[in-house]
């Protein structure tokens, strides 16, 4: 028996009955007394100079409340999860296509559509960058004052020229991952009101109401106290809705208009602007001995970041300090660079740059083990992490590394259930 | 012709923020007048299952049942800070902190009901609704009594838990160091059949064992499991955003191609549990693991399959048959 009562078990989740029952609230089912519909306008260039912005035949449009362009905001125009790179609407120029540059508010989305639609934005195209080679090459304009190159991290751990002289094979590879959307099932929705006293809730699909308030409270120049974030039930999120989406686009009209505001990104509109897995360049040399044991490692990690940080630098930082897998090996080297491009943003995403490492080494395992004329298993199960054994950073933990336990029940289950009509 | 494969992928994944990035969560739990219990935290469920899981851990640390607790989450103006639900830090960040708050509820609880036992609080527990003599647990008072005896003398139980998992820096230089308070770590062993005249991957069958410390409710880490595999796959073998200077190429579904129900193979899931002592209960997380082996394991496959080793991501019946048609 159990030495808990409910710890372990299978307990009815508090969300189910609501959500089966198709009861659940989501942002895009709150309805608002005189509640508007909030619209950005996007930018149609991924790099380019703003010389002027014509909101003139917008505004004159029937059910049109408002339209905002930069020079609308109460507070400060940058946001950010952990850089303040990112301009709520626009200013001297356009990043990526998909920038917002103007937002509308208005009695129905299709109004707002279509007051989108009547503004001019005149540009000055900037060259522009769609590889990480293009953006660190020394001619490349900078996206971002402070250049291209956001990030470079080392990891230096032994001596990895020592490492692959005792090894008795290496093997070498370039692997290349791609640029993947979240695909919640819900879109990123957010609806914004002042109260009688002058505060302002935001109801949002969100992952961290407290950093939502941090970002919005000084774009609408309030402080943190009279600004409330609410999250409602959310459709999914896996990292695209840890960065702000909707929540100062609602806020900022609501504030302008003094009706509440609802902004629902389309799914298109999801597609283009919301953060992306970063697509990664992966260098990767792994050196074993004869045995099989693993020596040395050496890599070079390239994220494209898109216009904008997001997380990324950490993501591609984690991306760096998992690159040797759950494996003990003593000498490694591994830089990355996170690269600023006119690309979508790239951020958080499940797995936080790991997938991207995962697929590097544990395809140089198995290219490892046919070299050695080992089986997959047995190069995994020699060189597991294991207590007392060091990680790539050097960390080594008296407790809790169950690694070795996953490929045991691994190893049984290909046991049990062989796979019929295999490749010998 | 169709030919069959199998392969392995393995992770580690360092469980919250790491690298001294502030990594702290808070939640207040409150015991009301009938007895019945309201957990406040910050975190945010997304559908991950944290709600259930933090009222399992104030159940568990409490004494009560678990229907018996309710939980308020997410909202700036009612509940204390928990971070973000990201990193797979929430059950193991937010879990220690409702923990914490729930330990100090129940001291406070049995410092009340020591006076109405005439004994020392240590002398008693609660279990299963009871307060109860530990040495003679046939001498008790069921809990919602005492709630009620409590709060209409004027007593409140309510406690706010703060829990830090703020790790030291690494080395600038070097990156060495204690970077993550713990790791958790898979193998999935994915089955593919190759049909090497469309290039087209059919995924057989998934298996993917996990090690998350503790389970907290097995039920909810099969269903983040066989969501995670079902992206997994789809990141493997369809998806993909085009950008043509910039400007997306795929900005539908009708483009953007992930996994259909048709797609997503049987999983089967085995939970490790190798416990992390300063997990609450033992728990680490779960949530980015079991998305990360998946695609790893099916490239490792479909050269099983058809000896091609595909190091471009997607695998799509493109790329499968010009390897094919190269390595000829």
């Amino acid at each position: 028996m159990s030495e808990f009562s409910i710890v372990g078990k299978r307990a009815e989740r508090k969300d189910v009955r609501s959500k089966v029952l198709g009861k659940a609230l989501y942002a895009g089912d709150l309805y608002r007394p005189g509640m508007l519909h909030g619209k950005a306008l996007r930018s149609e260039y991924p790099h380019a100079r703003i010389i002027s912005i014509d909101t003139s035949r917008a505004e004159k449009l029937p059910g049109v409340h408002a339209v905002m362009t930069h020079k609308d905001i109460p507070g400060i125009n940058r946001f950010g999860l952990a850089i303040l790179d990112q301009p709520v609407l626009a200013d001297d120029k356009v990043r990526r296509m998909g920038d917002a540059v103007a937002l509308v508010a208005a009695e129905t989305v299709e109004i707002a559509e279509e007051a989108i639609r009547l503004i001019k934005v005149e540009y000055e195209e900037l060259p522009a960058y769609f590889t990480v080679e293009a953006a660190l090459a020394e001619d490349a304009l900078p996206i971002h004052e402070g250049g291209n190159l956001l990030q470079h991290t080392k990891l230096r751990k032994g001596n990895v020229e020592e490492g692959f002289a005792q090894s008795d094979i290496i093997v070498e590879n370039v692997y290349q991952t791609q640029r993947v959307d979240h695909a919640y099932i819900e879109p990123e929705t957010s609806v914004a009101e002042l109260d009688h006293e002058g505060n302002l809730t935001v109801w949002s699909s969100t992952q961290y109401p407290f950093r939502d308030r941090r970002q919005i409270a000084p774009v609408v120049n309030m402080p943190s106290n009279k600004v409330r974030v609410i999250q409602m039930t959310t459709g999914g999120a896996f990292g695209g809705k840890d960065d702000i989406t909707t929540e100062i686009q609602a806020a900022l009209l609501a504030v302008k208009t003094g009706r509440p505001v609802k902004v629902v990104w389309s799914r298109q509109e999801s597609m283009v602007c919301s953060t992306k897995r970063h697509p990664m360049k992966i260098f990767i040399k792994t050196g074993a001995t004869r045995d099989g044991m693993l020596m040395a490692m050496e890599g070079k990690i390239y994220s494209d970041k898109g216009a904008y940080c997001s997380i990324g630098h950490f993501i591609t930082k984690k991306a760096g300090l998992h690159l040797s897998g759950p494996y003990h090996i003593p000498h490694i080297k591994v830089d990355t660079y996170a690269v600023y491009t006119n690309n979508t943003i790239c951020g958080p995403y499940r797995g936080f740059g790991i997938l991207q490492a995962s697929f590097a080494h544990e395809s140089q395992m198995d290219l490892l083990a046919e070299k050695l004329g080992m089986s997959p298993l047995e190069i995994r199960l020699k060189n597991a992490l294991k207590v007392g054994l060091s990680n790539a950073t050097g960390q080594v933990f008296e407790h809790s590394v169950g690694f070795y336990e996953t490929l045991k029940r691994a190893e049984e289950y290909m046991k049990t259930h062989p796979l019929e009509g295999g490749v010998e | 012709m169709k030919k069959r494969g199998r392969g392995i992928g393995c992770n580690l994944y360092g469980i919250g923020y790491g690298f001294n990035r502030p990594d702290h969560s808070a939640a207040t739990v409150d015991v009301t007048d009938d007895g019945t219990v309201i957990v406040y935290s910050g975190c945010c469920d997304m559908g991950q299952g944290s709600d259930t899981v933090l009222c399992q851990i104030a159940a568990e640390t409490l004494g009560v049942p678990y229907e018996d607790v309710s939980i308020v989450s997410a909202d700036t103006g009612r509940t204390p800070d928990a971070g973000a639900s990201t990193a797979s830090r929430q059950t193991y960040v937010s879990g220690n902190a409702v923990k914490k708050a729930a330990e100090e509820v129940k001291a406070k609880l049995l410092e009340f009901a020591a006076e109405m036992f005439g004994c020392e609080p240590e002398k008693l527990d609660i279990k299963d609704g009871k307060v109860f003599r530990k040495d003679d647990p046939s001498d008790f008072m069921p809990f919602k009594e005492l709630a009620k005896d409590a709060h209409q003398r004027g007593k409140q139980f309510i406690a706010f838990g703060w829990y830090d998992n703020t790790t030291k820096d690494v080395d600038q230089e070097t990156n060495q160091g204690d970077a993550y308070a713990t790791y958790i770590y898979a193998t999935q062993v994915v089955d593919v059949e190759v049909d090497t005249e469309t290039g087209e991957v059919t995924v057989l069958q998934v298996f993917a064992a996990h090690d998350v410390g503790r389970a907290i409710n097995p039920m909810n880490i099969e269903q983040q499991v066989e969501g995670a595999v079902a992206q997994g796959l789809g990141y493997a073998l369809m998806e993909e955003i085009i950008l043509k200077e910039g400007r997306t190429m795929t900005p539908g579904f009708n483009k953007f191609l992930i996994p259909t129900a048709m797609d997503v193979p049987r999983v089967i899931t085995s939970i490790v549990e190798d416990p992390e002592p300063k997990g609450p209960y033992g728990a680490k997380g779960v949530g980015e693991g079991a998305i990360i082996p998946t695609a790893a394991a099916t490239i490792n496959a479909v050269y099983d399959a058809i000896g091609v080793r595909i190091t471009e991501l997607p695998i799509t019946p493109e790329k499968i048959l010009k390897a094919l048609a190269e390595k000829q």
